[in-house]
């Protein structure tokens, strides 16, 4: 369904991030990406729907190369492409329902949408996306108002306006506490068993992925150093993707 | 926006509240719930509506009645719960405003074009500013000519120069006649300079099509050149009679420069200037310290709050402090220079006295920011009261209070440059005098020298400001030189600098005490400004006289029985008969006027200093039949006693309506000059954004240009724009406008730059991930985030505009400040209190508004 071909990006200043990355993502896949910061995962994210423009390569989904679309066929496979923030990315300012609105930008009209209008229906597809990540009640609030929890159940809620077929989830729990991070995650399982939405999700705790993902891929200094089951990635495995000097550290229960 | 808080179509009141907003504007939100909609609503209307009565455009009422219904509108749906946005009413709102404004300020664009002439040669000239020069010799003929013509022609006062020499072709001519003016002697192929010197001795240059006359001498030294008598040469007032003629005098100018290169004239006067508006801040911040320090006291809520009196006493300070604040500087020089003259004396007093209302004000807010701890700590070790003051109390206050008199520094020196506009004093005063001598090259030095003085300071102070918060922590001091030379060297420079200060501000104390009854003349009246008055009409009774008796007959005996009347011991009489002259049925204890209406139809005083009636409204005046009053073609004179009667309430005094009039002409000149300046700054402000220029070497270049440009620019204080923007468009709040929104521009758009710079880039990121075009990403996740800031920094210079309108009249700005000053011309001090008063209850009035606004908006 997905399919990364040779991917390099290097960037202005000469930092290889990604060098010759491929892979493959079947649908209905929760894939998680692990690596050191700065070994490529956040890039590898956003060379997929084109946030960063890579340098060689291709990203093919479903048979269509995104790295080759114009802009205007580029906006029409984003939106189809939900993507979900460390940093939550919302509008401060703005309410909730306009940052979930948000979401639906691709499918409104460009110039009705504006001047903040959305069709009836798509104010009725956000309440229930909020309902659904259990902070309907917030509709109204202004993002800032809203705890870390909450304001990334907003950018599920906004991913979900997209009706996505695929979403991009980079370090969505790396901000959260871990109670919050389990339940994150559980609404991210739940879409991708329920819906088969497919997920791709780069994680920094080992057990987060034995225990969500259905398949791994490992980076290294923007290179492809593992690719298997979760299972198979055992202690030994998790040291050569983080360096020799990574120990196993456990944090309130969960390990590194 | 806020929602209704709980829908209930139970209360019956509310059913009907679009109703309720149809009567009254805002009713119905009110009683949804929706208070500050609705009162925000409400005194949208009855401003603008007030404003367009003002105004008088009824045109302007349709589109105030569309923001009337749209509030019935709104109301009904938020009946339905359906909350509406408040674009449109914003948009109709700020449409009327704006063209109030238009209207009030009297804009007219055409004028940038049509005055464009008139400032060319000082836009040229800022780019030629005056500042090295060859000295010259001159070389000077000179030759007296009369003006106008008679017959026959008196020899001229004065004599003619005879090397070099002048001649013309006829000896006199009237104001505006064309001659022919030869010259011999010259030094060849120099360029010659025409002069006419009028009777009265100035001097001006002849012009030809409108530009000063420069002829060329020959090879032999001789000229030859038709000029006009300069029509205008002789004042009205100044001309001669009829058969009378003035002896004027022609000069032929030529200079040669010789030597090697020497600073101007200009020059000279540029620098001793500099070091006046240098002294002049020094002095003025050295003593508001000295002073402010004990009012600070006074004006802190944790000293004086512990007892009523105290807190009394702390109310009283903050009050005082806040009204002097509001009165700009330059207002204050104003003020001053009734008391003591015009001068650097004036200034320094107008500097000295905002200095410490300010510094007052920053200083008891740092001791009130003063931690109790510390101070109980040290306290707690068995330290004395002194001991605790130097260990707890001022290591705390320090910080800040360096930091707040290097910021009034800051200020006084930008102030200094410009209190010579309405003073004496400093570069200022150079600029206004030299733009009435239209010396555009020596003005624009003194411009050029104020940017390069400010931008300099500003780079200094902002140096030393991050050493003091960095700290100078200093390692351990070694060796006497170090520990006692520095300080001493550095108490010595103080020294020094404030008694050359001292002596440059010209600060003449006898002076203040000379001054005193001035002063207090025009305290008195600001204390009492003129506000209402109550309209007078003239009552007058009269009593006929014939003199002498038989020269006419004598007119039946009209007096009324009732009513005041007045009654005279003769009906006729010769002059200089005695005359008892009184008046019944007056107003008691009241000043009357008695006179001889004289029978040619004139009026004479019957004695001086005269007359006040009793308690019961009685007058008895004993006096002599005046000669004047004889009897004259049949005509017959009457004594006449007439006074001034009250009729109908008080109403606003003539002072008072052209002060509220002018103050809402300045609201609308801050109103439109914050928007002019904010239009045109958003989009360079781009420019100034590293974020947005990127890392090219364009981009940096771009960057690094605005960004210096916006900093020289926002040098160039509103004051001295106002004066060039007043040659430019002609005086008027046009011209202030114009002056306020090119000082705006840079502000805003630096701060514009830097809110840009501090956009987050999460949300731009995910809102393209949903697949939204750029025109989206701009409108969902960039404008939320720019808008709220812009609106905060547009208030803030708002804030500043409202105080700079108030006082860019006096260089002919218009507005509140251009009737202010005339009315301390013509010692009009009530009328000018009234003025003041407003401009206080203005700058406060929208210090709240705005501080209100920016509350909301964070």
């Amino acid at each position: 369904m997905l399919e990364v071909r040779n991917l390099t990006k290097i960037f202005p200043n000469g930092t290889v991030a990604l060098r010759d990355v491929s892979f493959t993502v079947a649908e209905g896949e929760f894939l998680a990406v692990i690596g050191l910061s700065g070994s490529g995962k956040s890039t590898l994210l956003r060379c997929i729907n084109r946030l960063i423009e890579p340098t060689s390569g291709q990203v093919i989904w479903n048979g269509i190369d995104i790295t080759a679309a114009s802009p205007r066929e580029l906006r029409r496979i984003r939106r189809q492409i939900g993507m979900i923030f460390q940093q939550f990315n919302l509008v401060r300012r703005s309410s909730v329902l306009t940052n979930v609105l948000s979401g639906r930008l691709g499918y409104a009209n460009p110039w009705m949408s504006l001047f903040h209008y959305f069709p009836p229906e798509d104010h009725q597809r956000a309440l229930t996306a909020l309902e659904r990540v259990g902070i309907a009640d917030k509709v109204h609030s202004r993002a800032d108002q809203l705890s870390g929890g909450q304001q990334q159940r907003v950018g599920i809620a906004r991913a979900l306006m997209q009706e996505p077929k695929l979403i991009l989830a980079d370090e969505p729990v790396a901000s959260l506490d871990p109670v919050l991070a389990h339940s994150i995650l559980q609404y991210l399982e739940q879409l991708n068993r329920e819906e088969g939405i497919t997920v791709i999700c780069s994680l920094h705790f080992l057990d987060l992925v034995h225990r969500y993902a259905t398949r791994v891929i490992g980076l290294k200094d923007g290179r492809l150093v593992f690719e298997g089951h979760p299972k198979e990635l055992t202690r030994e495995r998790f040291k050569e993707v983080y360096g020799e000097e990574a120990e196993m550290v456990t944090v309130g229960g969960i390990s590194l | 926006m806020s929602h209704p808080k709980e829908h209930s179509g139970n209360n019956p009141l509310q059913q009907w509240s679009p109703l309720f907003s149809l009567v009254v504007p805002g009713l119905g939100q009110i009683l949804q719930g929706q208070r500050s909609r609705g009162l925000g609503l409400l005194a949208t209307v009855l401003a603008l509506g007030g404003l367009i009565l003002w105004q008088g455009v009824p045109l302007l009422f349709v589109p105030l009645a569309a923001v009337w219904l749209w509030g019935v509108w709104d109301a009904a749906r938020a009946l339905r719960n359906r909350p509406s946005g408040t674009v449109a009413p914003f948009l109709l709102a700020a449409f009327i405003a704006y063209a109030l404004g238009v209207r009030a300020t009297e804009m007219d664009f055409r004028r940038l074009l049509t005055g464009w002439p008139a400032i060319r040669p000082i836009v040229r000239a800022l780019v030629r500013p005056e500042l090295l020069e060859y000295p010259k010799e001159s070389h000077i003929g000179y030759l007296p000519f009369q003006v106008p013509c008679i017959d026959p022609l008196p020899p001229p006062q004065g004599r003619a120069s005879e090397q070099p020499r002048l001649s013309t072709d006829v000896p006199c001519a009237a104001l505006g006649e064309t001659i022919t003016l030869d010259g011999e002697g010259f030094l060849p192929g120099l360029d010659v300079e025409i002069w006419w010197q009028n009777p009265i001795g100035d001097y001006q240059r002849v012009l030809k099509d409108g530009v000063p006359l420069v002829v060329p001498a020959d090879s032999e030294g001789r000229f030859r050149v038709t000029i006009q008598v300069p029509p205008t040469s002789v004042p009205l007032d100044r001309r001669p009679g009829p058969g009378e003629t003035q002896t004027h005098r022609i000069e032929a100018r030529q200079y040669r420069p010789y030597g090697s290169l020497q600073p101007t004239e200009t020059l000279r006067l540029v620098l001793q200037k500099i070091g006046e508006t240098i002294a002049l801040a020094f002095i003025a911040t050295v003593l508001a310290t000295v002073f402010a320090l004990p009012v600070s006291f006074l004006a802190a809520r944790n000293l004086m709050g512990g007892h009523p009196v105290g807190l009394a006493v702390y109310y009283g300070v903050r009050t005082i402090l806040n009204i002097v604040r509001s009165i700009e500087t330059l207002m204050w020089a104003i003020i001053f220079a009734v008391w003591v003259g015009l001068g650097p004396f004036d200034g320094t007093l107008a500097l000295l006295l905002h200095s410490i209302a300010a510094l007052g004000k920053l200083y008891s807010e740092a001791i009130e920011g003063i931690d109790p701890g510390p101070i109980e700590a040290v306290r707690a070790t068995g330290a004395n009261w002194a001991q605790t003051v130097v260990y707890a109390v001022i290591p705390q206050f320090m910080p800040s209070f360096l930091a707040f008199t290097l910021y009034r520094w800051d200020i006084n020196l930008r102030m200094s440059t410009v209190i010579g506009l309405v003073s004496n004093a400093g570069l200022g005063f150079l600029i206004i005098q030299w733009i009435r001598l239209s010396r555009y090259n020596s003005m624009a030095t003194a411009i050029i020298a104020i940017v390069l003085v400010v931008a300099l300071l500003d780079y200094a102070s902002a140096a030393l400001r991050e050493r003091i918060i960095a700290g100078t922590a200093g390692g351990p001091k070694r060796g006497a030189l170090r520990r006692y030379g520095v300080p001493a060297v550095a108490v010595a420079l103080f020294l020094a600098l404030f008694a050359w200060s001292w002596r440059v501000a010209e600060i003449d104390l006898p002076a203040l005490v000379e001054g005193a009854p001035a002063g207090l003349r025009i305290t008195r009246a600001f204390l009492f400004p003129d506000l209402l008055t109550r309209p007078t009409e003239e009552v007058r009774i009269a009593a006929p006289l014939v003199v002498p008796c038989g020269a006419a007959p004598e007119p039946g005996a009209s007096a009324p029985a009732e009513g005041p009347r007045v009654a005279l011991s003769l009906s006729c009489g010769a002059p200089g008969d005695p005359l008892v002259i009184t008046g019944e049925g007056l107003p008691p204890n009241a000043d009357v006027s008695v006179r001889w209406r004289l029978p040619d139809g004139g009026f004479l005083r019957v004695k001086e200093n005269c007359c006040r009636t009793d308690g019961a409204g009685n007058l008895r005046l004993e006096t002599r039949v005046h000669p004047l009053m004889e009897v004259k073609e049949g005509a017959v004179g009457e004594v006449e006693i007439s006074w001034k009667r009250v009729v109908g309430g008080y109403r606003p005094s003539e002072a008072l309506i052209i002060t509220v009039n002018l103050s809402l002409v300045t609201l609308l000149m801050a109103l439109m000059a914050t928007t002019l300046g904010s239009v045109f700054a958003i989009p360079l402000s781009f420019l100034g954004a590293s974020n947005v220029m990127g890392r090219g070497p364009v981009g940096r270049a771009v960057y690094f240009t605005a960004r210096t440009v916006f900093n020289l620019w926002r040098s160039v204080e509103p004051m001295i724009l106002a004066v060039i923007c007043a040659s430019w468009v002609g005086l008027g709040p046009f011209a202030g406008v114009l002056a306020l929104a090119l000082n705006n521009i840079p502000n805003l758009a630096k701060l514009f730059s830097e809110a840009i710079e501090e956009i987050d880039p999460g949300p731009v990121e995910a809102v393209t991930a949903t697949g939204a075009n750029p025109l989206q990403v701009l409108v969902y996740a960039v404008l939320p985030q720019l808008v709220p800031r812009f609106l905060a920094y547009i208030l803030y210079q708002w804030d500043i505009n409202i105080r700079m309108s108030t006082v860019i009249g006096f260089v002919g700005g218009g507005g509140i400040g251009q009737q202010f000053r005339v009315w301390v011309g013509l010692d009009q001090y009530a009328a000018a209190g009234t003025a003041t008063w407003a401009i206080v209850a203005m700058v406060w009035g929208m210090d709240y508004v705005s501080a209100k606004a920016r509350e909301r908006l964070i």
